[in-house]
């Protein structure tokens, strides 16, 4: 076990695929805080719910959303290369290659969320002050947003192996992602009241309230809820990681 | 062959390999052994279906060591998917495919027992083909220096840090050689590996294998190209539509004036009538 996962960190780091989506991911986090923070009604983000969910938030969200991308493509990009091959024939125990896979990318996704939450209140403290705007939120309330962001960062990388195993394709499985998490739980999110109370339990959600954005849902045990999910994840992909290997 | 030939081919084979402990060809002396009671290859009654399509139909055959052996067919004749089959990647319809007797998983290090290529292109093309190995090297629980001994064997040190993307495929058919032979097996599984070679690609390729045999070591090596095969295959497999159709000793042939292009060539067109 532990050398396997001695091997999938060193196939995190022995491509650039993960330095590109840390450097995509900090530069979209910069953008949005900076962007939203300078330019939106002074009046629409001046209350502590609003600097979180309209400036700060996009830390939790991005970081959790590139995290669970370098989940998926660790799965995917083995089968895209064909590198699943050499991959079980060192190591043919499944499942184990599989556990190996998500701790491997929890502990690469834990460092993007907090590299996320870090730039987001760096660059929304900035455009704070910028624009003479007192910022609402207390170190608590920041230090849940850090700290909440790579708690969830580090589960959803593991979803993301979950994913990844699953939808071998990598270009479903990375679309898939992206709209579950950008589209359709928004959408969902923003329906009828009883649809959104369902909502607000999925996957990206809980990734959000681990952050202390969801009022009525505590960070400590969204973070729990969400660790189910991935537990879902795993006990679905253990499944799924039977299938012949073409 | 009968169980005390294998013992004393294996014994034989782990006091040559002590003596060449480290120039990355020879198997491991320290589980260079084949089990007594079973062939190192060993396919029985193999069949495998995918969605009403037999691509392996009651493939039964096993190996000796020592040897090397030709898996000829033509293309979609079955031949990667026994491959696949034998190395646990696919799951058998019925029948088995077995290596020491176990399946390939239930191999205790099965890399320091069966090394295999199977395709050109199982390689990340950013990474260099030292961490492909390094990577393979850990995962499968083998010494660091294996590494170095694999890419001077397969004569890649000065390309070992560079990246994948830029090799060749002659030189990509050699990382994955190294590959194959990174934990010193007894069984070497290659599927069309001259693909790509240059013809002083092929000599080595052929050298190597012979070697390998020499200290014992059992080949499967399909191939397309005939003439390769000729000449560095001790018997040959024919197989069409999924199914074992001949089973041919170079040596008969040679005898008999024959060449294997000629064999095969008769065989596969009667089977495809």
């Amino acid at each position: 076990m532990t050398t396997q996962l001695r091997a999938e960190l060193l196939k995190h780091r022995s491509t650039p695929t993960n330095l590109g989506l840390i450097a995509t991911m900090a530069g979209l986090v910069v953008f949005a805080a900076l962007f939203h923070g300078l330019t939106l009604p002074g009046r629409t983000i001046e209350a502590p719910d609003d600097q979180l969910k309209v400036v700060f938030g996009w830390g939790g969200i991005l970081g959790t959303m590139f995290a669970a991308l370098a989940g998926v493509l660790s799965v995917t990009a083995e089968h895209r290369f064909g590198t699943i091959r050499p991959t079980l024939l060192a190591n043919p125990k499944r499942e184990r290659v599989l556990v190996a896979k998500v701790f491997a990318a929890a502990i690469v996704g834990a460092p993007m969320g907090l590299l996320a939450g870090a730039l987001a209140v760096g660059a929304g403290v900035i455009a704070f002050e910028i624009r003479g705007i007192p910022l609402s939120l207390d170190t608590g309330d920041y230090l849940t947003l850090v700290a909440g962001g790579t708690v969830a960062a580090a589960l959803w990388a593991g979803i993301g192996v979950g994913i990844g195993t699953i939808i071998r394709g990598q270009v479903p499985a990375v679309t898939g992602v992206c709209a579950w998490l950008l589209f359709v739980e928004t959408v969902i999110l923003g329906s009828s009241d009883a649809l959104g109370a369902v909502g607000r339990h999925f996957p990206g959600a809980l990734g959000r309230a681990a952050t202390g954005q969801d009022a009525l849902l505590a960070p400590g045990l969204a973070a729990v809820f969400l660790a189910l999910y991935l537990l879902l994840a795993v006990a679905a992909a253990s499944i799924a990681a039977r299938r012949d290997i073409v | 062959m009968p169980a005390e030939s294998h013992a004393q081919s294996a014994s034989a084979a782990a006091s040559r390999n002590s003596a060449r402990a480290h120039d990355g060809l020879t198997f491991n002396a320290a589980t260079g052994r084949s089990d007594e009671s079973s062939d190192a290859v060993g396919v029985r009654s193999l069949s495998k279906r995918f969605r009403g399509t037999t691509a392996v139909d009651d493939l039964s055959f096993s190996l000796r060591p020592g040897t090397i052996t030709g898996f000829l067919g033509p293309n979609g004749a079955g031949k990667s998917t026994t491959l696949r089959l034998l190395l646990g990647l696919s799951e058998p319809t019925s029948g088995q495919a077995l290596l020491f007797g176990h399946r390939y998983r239930d191999l205790e290090q099965p890399a320091r027992r069966v090394g295999a290529l199977l395709e050109s292109g199982d390689y990340h093309p950013a990474r260099t083909g030292r961490d492909h190995l390094r990577v393979l090297q850990i995962a499968a629980n083998l010494p660091a220096a294996r590494v170095e001994a694999v890419l001077e064997a397969v004569e890649l040190e000065h390309a070992a840090d560079q990246k994948v993307g830029t090799y060749s495929l002659g030189m990509r058919q050699r990382l994955g050689l190294a590959g194959a032979l990174l934990g010193q097996p007894e069984v070497l599984i290659l599927d069309e590996p001259s693909n790509g070679l240059d013809p002083a690609g092929v000599q080595w390729l052929r050298s190597t294998l012979r070697a390998f045999a020499d200290e014992g070591g059992t080949v499967l090596v399909s191939s397309h190209a005939l003439a390769d095969v000729a000449e560095t295959v001790d018997e040959a497999l024919v197989i069409a539509g999924g199914r074992l159709v001949a089973t041919i000793r170079i040596a008969d042939l040679t005898a008999e004036g024959r060449t294997l292009e000629e064999a095969y060539l008769r065989l596969t067109t009667k089977e495809a009538a």
